[in-house]
């Protein structure tokens, strides 16, 4: 338990920060600004594994386990895995249409929105040119004279994303 | 704690090949929720294994597998449960990715590239919202009524909570 222990208060001490960080600051670099905090708490886990207690001294037998690497690094893994989790929260209330659309959707609670009306709210020239800016800022793609191609890194993951797709029988998707 | 780990990456890449099988010769339609259904059913395989075979499992070294059951095996799910969650996000992105889905289109063109309009032609915004509404609705997030969609009571918690996270982390209109 002192690993997992550990991995769980590090990420709370995370996640206030982060939380604190982004709601006093306007951060562009959202991504950066993630990862870069969850590396800064890094060492936070090695103090807090080191200061909790040998389970044989608080838990009961089935929930003991020796403070040796193993059990060091199940905590470590615990402080990754939940900040992958979180991650995924973050994305999908920063970016996710379905998120966005159920936003929109609270403006008439009661009688709802018609597709026209939702489209005319969401606009997609906004959403399409906003993303076409973040890839091409991400270095997916590159604009020349109004024409978008993929750089070598997009093409990579285009690549990637179609074999998935064929693999998993999803369909052209998006 | 060696065992519930080793198990719990077993557990995940069997999980690899089922979801892979199952989605190649059924094709879901629920697709979310048919590998929520895979996961369910090994999780529980996998605590049976946990709990039927002895520590070491016949190969693992003696000094790592000290650990007390519960802890192993908590230790396990977590590794399991995590290991999906973050599967998920990369399904996600490779089924309804839409900015993976723009680099396709871009790629299997004709010439390999295009004008914003011609992006926007092979992909409409109504063909977008069109599947994220129908999957809401699905999961019952959404409710379709005389052609006019609004939030159920899961869908406005959700939405409520999303909201107050934008607002709260300064993230903007986002979508």
């Amino acid at each position: 338990m002192r690993g997992l222990m550990a991995g769980f208060l590090t990420f709370l001490f995370y996640f206030a920060v982060q939380a604190a960080v982004f709601h006093f600051r306007k951060v562009s670099r959202r991504a950066v600004a993630l990862v870069f905090l969850w590396l800064i708490c890094l060492p936070l886990y090695v103090l807090c594994y080191l200061a909790l207690p040998d389970d044989s001294l608080l838990w009961p037998a089935p929930l003991a386990a020796p403070s040796d690497g193993v059990t060091f690094f199940s905590g470590l893994l615990l402080y990754f895995f939940i900040f992958m989790g979180y991650a995924q929260f973050f994305y999908m209330a920063e970016s996710s249409v379905g998120v966005r659309t159920m936003i929109e959707l609270t403006a008439d609670p009661e009688r709802g929105l018609s597709m026209e009306e939702l489209t005319r709210i969401y606009r997609y020239d906004w959403m399409l040119d906003r993303r076409m800016k973040r890839m091409i800022h991400a270095g997916y793609l590159i604009e020349e004279d109004g024409w978008y191609r993929t750089t070598s890194r997009g093409r990579l993951v285009a690549s990637v994303l179609a074999r998935c797709k064929r693999l998993l029988a999803l369909g052209p998707g998006g | 704690m060696l065992k519930g780990l080793v198990l719990a990456l077993f557990i995940f890449l069997v999980f690899l090949i089922v979801h892979v099988l199952v989605f190649r010769a059924f094709q879901p339609t629920r697709r979310f929720d048919a590998m929520v259904r895979i996961m369910a059913v090994l999780g529980a395989l996998m605590i049976a294994i946990h709990r039927l075979t002895p520590a070491t499992m016949g190969f693992l070294p003696e000094p790592y597998v000290r650990a007390g059951w519960a802890v192993d095996l908590l230790n396990g799910l977590l590794v399991f449960g995590f290991l999906f969650i973050g599967y998920c996000m990369f399904y996600f992105l490779v089924d309804r990715g839409f900015s993976g889905r723009i680099m396709i289109e871009i790629e299997s063109s004709a010439q390999r590239r295009l004008r914003q309009a011609e992006i926007a032609a092979r992909y409409s915004l109504e063909m977008v919202l069109h599947r994220r509404l129908t999957e809401m609705v699905e999961i019952g997030r959404v409710v379709l009524d005389d052609g006019r969609y609004r939030n159920s009571g899961k869908g406005r918690s959700a939405a409520a909570l999303f909201r107050f996270s934008k607002k709260f982390l300064q993230l903007g209109e986002g979508g």
